[in-house]
This record gives C-alpha cells, structure tokens and sequence, in this order.
C-alpha cells in the first residue's frame, strides 16, 4: 500500500501529503492537545491561523527535540492500524471534518485531526445535543439520562457523549433505544477495551453515529484524556445538558467549556440535598438553563416537540404489548413502582396489599424485565 | 465414661494395688491431670479410713488408645481401689458406672458431659451410673441408667456396702407439652411494621432456611433474629438431649430441671476467633458457637465486618451439619445443623434516609458478600428504618404465638411429605421438590436461570423456600406465585446487577442491539 493508497482511504479527498504530514503529529506522544493549543496560540498575532503554520509549528518544534516525530514507516503502520479499526481521519478544512467544531476552530479548543468511525465516515450532521455526567448517577439521574437520549433521538437530534459508565452510557443508551444517532468522545485510542466490557454499546454506537478520539489507536485511558475529551464533546454539541454531577466533576468542565465555545448550558435541578446534583445547581446558579422538563432542550435546539409531554415523557411507558401479559398485581404495582427505589415493605404499605403479593409482583416484573433491581429496591427499568 | 466431642465410650477403671517401691501411677492414655488425680484419690480415701502407706498403687483406664482428660475418673479410680483392696464387693460394683471428680475432703464434685456419657450408656449394659449431687438432673435427663446421686465418697462406699439405700435422682421433666408453653422470650409482637422482613422469618421459620436480614443500623435487626427461635417448633427429645449434649460437654448445661425445649440462640461477636466459633482448644477440641447453636439459629451480626476466612469456613458445616475440628489429642466431629441468620448494613455508609451513596458504591460493598455463601442463603428482607407514624402506632404486630401455629402447621405438612428422614424443606432432596411444582412454575424460574438472573445452585433454593410458601398457605403444589415471592426473597443477595438489569432500559430493548 503505497503512501497516496492509505491516505486516501484514511481521508479521503485531502491531499495524501497533508494527511501523511498530521497523521506523523497525531502518532507522536508528545503532540497532545495542550501541545496543539500552544502551536495555535503562537499564530493568534497573524491575521489569521493557517492550518499550514500550525503544522509546520509542530514540526519544527519536533525536531528541536530529542526525540522527534515518528518515521514514515510508522506513520504507515498507525495508518493501517486506524484502517484495521474501521476508523477514518478527518483533519479541520479538509472534507468529513464535523461543522460544529470546526467553528471552535482554532483557538475554542477543536483539534486539528479527528479520529472517528462512524457509517459513511460522517457525524450526523443534524442538530446535536451533548448529555453528560457523573459516573456514579442516582437512579433518578440514570432514568433522566435515557429519557433525555430517548427524548432527543426521538426529534432527530444526535445525542453527543463520552462513552464514560453513568449518565454517559445511559444517554447513548436512551437514543439506541429509540433508534437515534448517538455520538460517542472516547477518552482512549481506538482498539482499547474502555470502560472493559462495554463493547456491545461502543459498537452499537459506532453503527447509530460515531465514536470519534483524537489519540493514537492503542492510546490506552489516562485521566488528562477526559479533560482533553471534553472540549470534544461540548465542541460536537450545539447545547450541553449536565444531568448529575458532584462537586468538581467532570461535567462541570465540560459544561464550562461549552459556555466559552458559545453554547448553551442546560442542568438538571435536583435537590439540594443530593450531592449527586451538585454541579447542576452550582451550573444554574452561574446562569444555565434550567430543564424544568425535558422537552426544554427542544426548544432550545429549535426542535418542535409534536407530543409535549413534560416529565411524563421521562420513564419509559411499557407498551401494551408487553403488559398485556402481566398478571393484574404485577400491572397495579407497575403504576407504584417509580425511579426512585422503594422496598417491597413499603410498596406493601403504599398498595395496602399482602406483602406476598408484592412480593411475587416485582419478581415477575422483574423477570420481565420491566423492574429493575438496584441494592435499594426495586425500580422501573 | 471417656467424652470424645459427643461421642460417650465406657473406660474401664482398674486397680491393682501391691507391695513394692511406693507409688501412684495411671496409665492409659491419660492427660496431664494424672499426678493430680493420684493425689486427690489418695487423700479422699483417707477421709473414709482407706490409708495406703508404702502402698504401689497402679490404675489402668482402659481401652487404652482413647484420649482421657478431666477428672471425670477420679470416683471410677476410688471405687476401683476399694475394690481391690476388698473393700467393697465385686458383684456392687457390676454394671454400675461412675462419674465424678473428689475433693479433698472425699465430697463429690460435679464434671462436664455427663448429659452424653448418661445417654451412651443405656446402650451398654450398665444400670446403674453414680454421679454428683449436682449432676444428678443433667444425668436423669438421658433417660438411661438409674442415677445414683453421691454427696460424698462415704456415702458412696455406704450404698456400695449396701449400709444405705441409694437416694433416689431428681425425676428429669421430659415433658414436651410442659415446654410447650409460651417460653419466657421476646415476642413478635413488640416489632412494627417490618411486612417484608416478617414475612422472611416466618418463611425462613417454615422451612428452616437461611436468612440475610439487611438493613441501617438501629432498625431491628437484631430484635427480629432475637425472635425467631420463640416461632421455631419446639426440641423433639433426640434434638433436645443433642443439644443438652454439646452443651454439657462445653461445660455450660448448669444444673437443668427439664430439658431445655426452646431452640438455643448463638450471636457470636465478629471479633471472635475461628476456633471460638467453629470449636477449638488444645489436645481435644471443645465445641464452638457453631455447634452450640446446633438446632437453633446461629445469628452473624455485621455479617461484612466477619473475616473473609471465617465466612469461607462457614460453607462447610452448613452442608454437612457437623464440623470436624481437628487437634493434637483428637479430632473432634461436633453437629452443627444450624439456621443462619445474618444481618448487614445495606451500603457502606450504613444506610437509612442520609445515604448518599452511589449504586455501584453499594454494589462493590455487596460484593463482599462471597457468591458461594450467598448461594447457601435463601432470604435476604429489606429491614427499613422505622418511620415515625410506625413507632408512634398503638397497633402492635402479630404475636410469636400466632406465627408459631402457623409455622407448626407448615412444619406438619412437609413432615407428612418427606418423612421422618427430612426435618424440614430446607434439606429436602432437589428432586424430590421439583415433583410438587408446577410446570409452569419450574419454567418461570428456569427463565430466570437462562437470563443469568439465578444461579444452579440459587435455582434449587428458590424451590425450596416456594415450597414452604406453599406449605404455609397449604397449597398441595408449588404455583408460580409461590416461585416468584421465593425468587423475590433472593434478590437482596444481588451482588452486581445482573446482565439484563445492568442495560440501563428494559430488557426488550437491549435484545435489539
């Protein structure tokens, strides 16, 4: 395969050269976003920043170092592994970079390459809204999360997030159920096992949308990764919604990032008393929007919610189809049980039925599948 | 009478006194109590007139090979020198066995395990088994051989010499409908609310299952454990006198008028040393906690604060129902047919309203419940945190008395089922329960096996506690909504969300991708 063979299936319609030349950047170590953000920030005087200064920038600060950029040989080999990956390269002014950061660009924080996989290797180009929190979320905010992807994917929106355990997965898995676009900002190089275990939902997300990292395939997790990741994130989002998050959480950076690239920042209030709703709060303190129902984010994204439902679009309604076959306890425990766990002790109390009843009840929706059981109790699936 | 854990053998005493170089010596396998045995019968014959100066005194327990320890031989080895020494007559002492430790001044003192050796003895032929005064009762209750209550040495030599009519024992009070009565404990009736957790103990009462009680601290853990013997039915005889036995011999048993008809409580502390709990102690093993709750509840406290190892341990002897403790003199098998009664904390930071910790906070903190033990659990009730309006309602709970009847008449009908072989649901033979399910039944709960929800070993404990549903509601079959309370029973034993349950969505979606 010769240079001019790979580098235009990794990128196609950009200059082989040009993209030989980024992708030597993109597998040095020592080329990382801060890196790449001094290089910009050298050209800010200039009337405006050429991406042809920046790279020579890198190159040159590369060969003042002792260990310099990769060989060709090896920029081959990252080339074919990124290929063997099913991932493409986009490179900012070239074909198949995402709009919305390429209005970061240069000095809001979009970077001057992009690894991404996704069908026809293009983001969704329709509006898109990041969804991001903690990793820890409280039922409820998990329940938020889905209802939100679900809500989003519902209206053609494309729900934007890190991939991360928690309230991102949950937003991914929101909009695979109701068979959006999802995007996925991986804080690893592709062919990396992370979070371990999660491969259905990263290549279930590859299919409805993409996965997109800016490091070296094999990059393995570090945490200045997802700092890195989050300007991505906010960057492919025209409005970031922080649904749970604690005190310096990861989503409040990215929430603020989103802020100086000109988007808007939407939280979810929670209570006062849950610190799992802390960097919301602190975020509408700050002047964020509110979402005091879910369709909110619709408006702002100028999408017309056609069932306005409010919260009650939150968790899932099962479908008839599947009720249907409930016995007449599991149905009347289904409209009791909530997203906030309760034990069967209490459920008894609030049906005024035989705890053995209830009992039975939640085991059979449970087994259904429609209750799930969390170490509290259970709660709506 | 040699005790050996439980097992009671007859030692034979003798005693051969001749001329020759002074002396006292025993010997057959006998502990470190020997010179201070010697000593001891010496000075207690002379309290009734039996001097032996320049005397070679040699005593044989035999057999030989069995470890011995304890004073427990020191009346056996008097009467054996009276004997020899033609004191008393030959024929006065067949058939008779003794137990006894002498004081000085020739009194009679009372020994540990004299409940086991009384009851092994009605097997070999002996009628009649001299004890002391404070022994006497614990040694009627065997119901074997006749007991002769001796005060003192002199007194024994009296009925030997047929000088005095032997005093007659204190009747042992053997009756079950004497223990019926309500036994002084704590009632059901002080717990409020609690419908779950109630729940769980009269199943786990029923059908003599395993029990995890979860729950904040301060709930009334504790208080529903302390319950659950007062609803359990009450000792048979073999039951009673197995755990008089252990009890005995653990030196514990004080002096009882009746058997006691109560299933015991054990509530060891998690501090506790593995050979405390399990059974321990140099040459031959003691009983532990372990057994000393055998027929009766073995209640774990703080369940996650128990060293792992311990925990571990634990699997063994509640399959088998003894443990087998090995030491140097012996190794020791001890019964242990326990119910276990566990409590925990929900989550790490203990649990109850201010708990902010997260799911997979709370998930880790499960996990240390190992999946082996959690296999061998049946129940595990959420115990809340009692709210206001239930301390301050006048309406008290149901009684012990009532749960009681209700778990005696489930009792009876598993008893008529299974036989006498089977004491309970919880041991009966997988097969033979799944005979008495549904079809439909077994195939819900297969679904849950397939869905990774259930485990192999979890799939035959949910049976059994769908069984025991059914026996308290006097269903002849096992119907599905029996499987699904048994199945809801387990799901507080969840150390990870399961496959299905992880996929924040329902399970339908998942299957999609």
């Amino acid at each position: 395969m010769t240079t001019a063979d790979w580098a235009g299936e990794l990128s196609a319609g950009a200059d082989p050269d040009l993209v030989e030349r980024v992708l030597r950047l993109a597998a040095a170590p020592w080329v990382h976003p801060e890196r790449l953000r001094g290089a910009v920030e050298a050209n800010l005087d200039r009337p405006c920043v050429r991406v042809e200064d920046v790279i020579a920038g890198l190159e040159a600060a590369g060969d003042a170092r002792s260990r310099p950029l990769p060989r060709r040989a090896q920029v081959r080999e990252v080339a074919l592994a990124l290929l063997r990956h099913g991932a493409r390269m986009a490179i900012v002014g070239q074909p198949g970079y995402p709009r919305r950061l390429a209005d970061a660009w240069p000095e809001l924080g979009a970077p001057l390459w992009l690894f991404l996989r996704a069908p026809e290797a293009r983001l969704p180009a329709a509006a898109a809204v990041a969804v991001v929190g903690t990793r820890h979320p409280t039922v409820d905010g998990a329940q938020t999360a889905v209802a939100l992807g679900r809500l989003l994917a519902r209206h053609g929106v494309t729900v934007v997030s890190g991939m991360a355990r928690g309230i991102d997965q949950a937003a991914h898995r929101g909009a695979l159920q109701a068979g959006g676009a999802t995007v996925a900002v991986l804080g690893t190089g592709f062919g990396v096992d992370y979070p371990a275990g999660d491969e259905t939902v990263r290549e279930a997300v590859a299919d409805a949308g993409g996965l997109v990292s800016e490091l070296p395939p094999g990059c393995g997790p570090k945490p200045q990764h997802f700092i890195w990741r989050n300007r991505l994130i906010s960057g492919l989002a025209d409005v970031t919604v922080v649904v749970q998050g604690r005190v310096r959480s990861g989503a409040l950076h990215t929430a603020r990032l989103a802020a100086a690239q000109g988007r808007e920042v939407m939280a979810v209030p929670g209570s006062v008393n849950d610190p799992a709703s802390r960097a919301p709060l602190d975020l509408i303190r700050d002047g964020a929007t509110p979402l005091t129902r879910l369709s909110d984010v619709l408006d702002i994204v100028g999408v017309v919610d056609a069932q306005r439902g409010g919260m009650q679009d939150g968790p899932a309604t099962p479908g008839n189809t599947l009720t249907a076959r409930l016995s007449a306890d599991a149905s009347d425990l289904l409209t009791l049980i909530g997203a906030v766990p309760a034990a069967p002790g209490a459920l008894a109390r609030a049906a005024q039925r035989p705890v053995t009843t209830i009992l039975a009840a939640v085991a059979e929706l449970e087994t259904a599948g429609l209750v799930r059981t969390t170490p509290r109790g259970p709660v709506l699936a | 009478m040699a005790v050996v854990g439980l097992q009671a053998v007859a030692v034979t005493v003798e005693a051969h006194v001749a001329g020759g170089l002074p002396g006292f010596s025993v010997i057959g396998s006998w502990g470190l109590a020997a010179g201070q045995a010697a000593d001891r019968v010496r000075t207690a014959l002379a309290t009734v007139g039996v001097a032996m100066p320049g005397r070679k005194v040699l005593i044989s327990l035999a057999p030989a090979d069995l470890p011995k320890a304890g004073a427990r031989f020191d009346l056996a080895m008097a009467a054996a020198i009276l004997l020899e020494l033609g004191v008393v007559e030959q024929a006065a002492l067949d058939g008779v066995a003794l137990l006894g430790e002498l004081a000085l001044d020739g009194e009679v003192r009372p020994v540990p395990g004299v409940l086991p050796s009384a009851a092994a003895l009605s097997a070999t032929g002996v009628h009649r088994l001299a004890v002391a005064d404070a022994n006497a009762a614990e040694a009627a209750l065997a119901g074997g051989p006749e007991v002769v209550p001796v005060r003192h040495l002199a007194e024994l030599l009296a009925v030997l010499r047929k000088e005095q009519a032997p005093r007659p024992a204190p009747a042992g009070d053997n009756d079950v409908a004497a223990a019926t009565v309500p036994a002084a404990g704590p009632d059901l009736a002080d717990v409020r609310g609690q419908a779950e957790a109630r729940r769980a103990l009269e199943v786990a009462a029923a059908g003599g299952h395993h029990l995890l009680l979860l729950g904040p601290p301060g709930c009334g853990k504790s208080m529903l454990a302390r319950r659950l013997p007062g609803i359990l039915p009450p000792l048979t005889d073999d039951q009673a006198l197995e755990v008089a036995g252990v009890r005995s011999v653990a030196g514990l048993l004080g002096d009882p008028v009746r058997l006691e008809r109560r299933p015991p409580l054990c509530s060891p502390h998690h501090t506790m040393s593995a050979a405390a709990l399990f059974g321990g102690g140099t040459g031959v093993a003691r009983p532990g906690q372990l057994s000393l709750a055998h027929h009766g509840v073995l209640f774990l406290d703080e369940l996650f604060e128990w060293p792992r190892g311990v925990i571990e341990a634990l699997r063994q002897p509640l399959e088998d129902g003894v443990i087998c403790v090995a030491r140097s003199r012996a190794t020791v098998t001890y019964p242990a047919r326990v119910q276990l009664v566990c409590a925990a904390n929900p989550c790490p930071c203990g649990g109850g309203d201010r708990c902010s910790c997260s799911d997979d906070a709370v998930w880790a903190y499960r996990s240390r419940l190992s999946g082996p033990l959690a296999d061998r659990l049946d129940l595990a009730p959420a115990v809340e945190p009692l709210s206001a309006g239930d301390l301050l309602s006048a309406q008290a709970g149901e009684s012990s008395a009532a749960v009681a009847a209700r778990v005696a008449s489930a009792r009876a009908v598993a008893r008529d089922r299974w036989g006498q072989a089977v004491t309970c649901n919880a041991v009966a033979p997988a097969r033979l329960v799944r005979q008495s399910v549904r079809p439909a039944a077994l195939r819900t709960l297969a679904n849950a096996v397939e869905a990774g929800a259930l485990t192999g070993r979890g799939y035959d404990r949910a049976l059994r506690v769908a069984r025991t549903c059914a026996d308290l509601e006097g269903s002849q079959m096992v119907g599905t909504d029996h499987v699904l309370e048994a199945y809801a029973h387990r799901l507080g034993l969840r150390q990870q969300p399961t496959a299905a349950a992880s996929a924040v969505g329902p399970a339908v979606a998942v299957a999609q991708w």
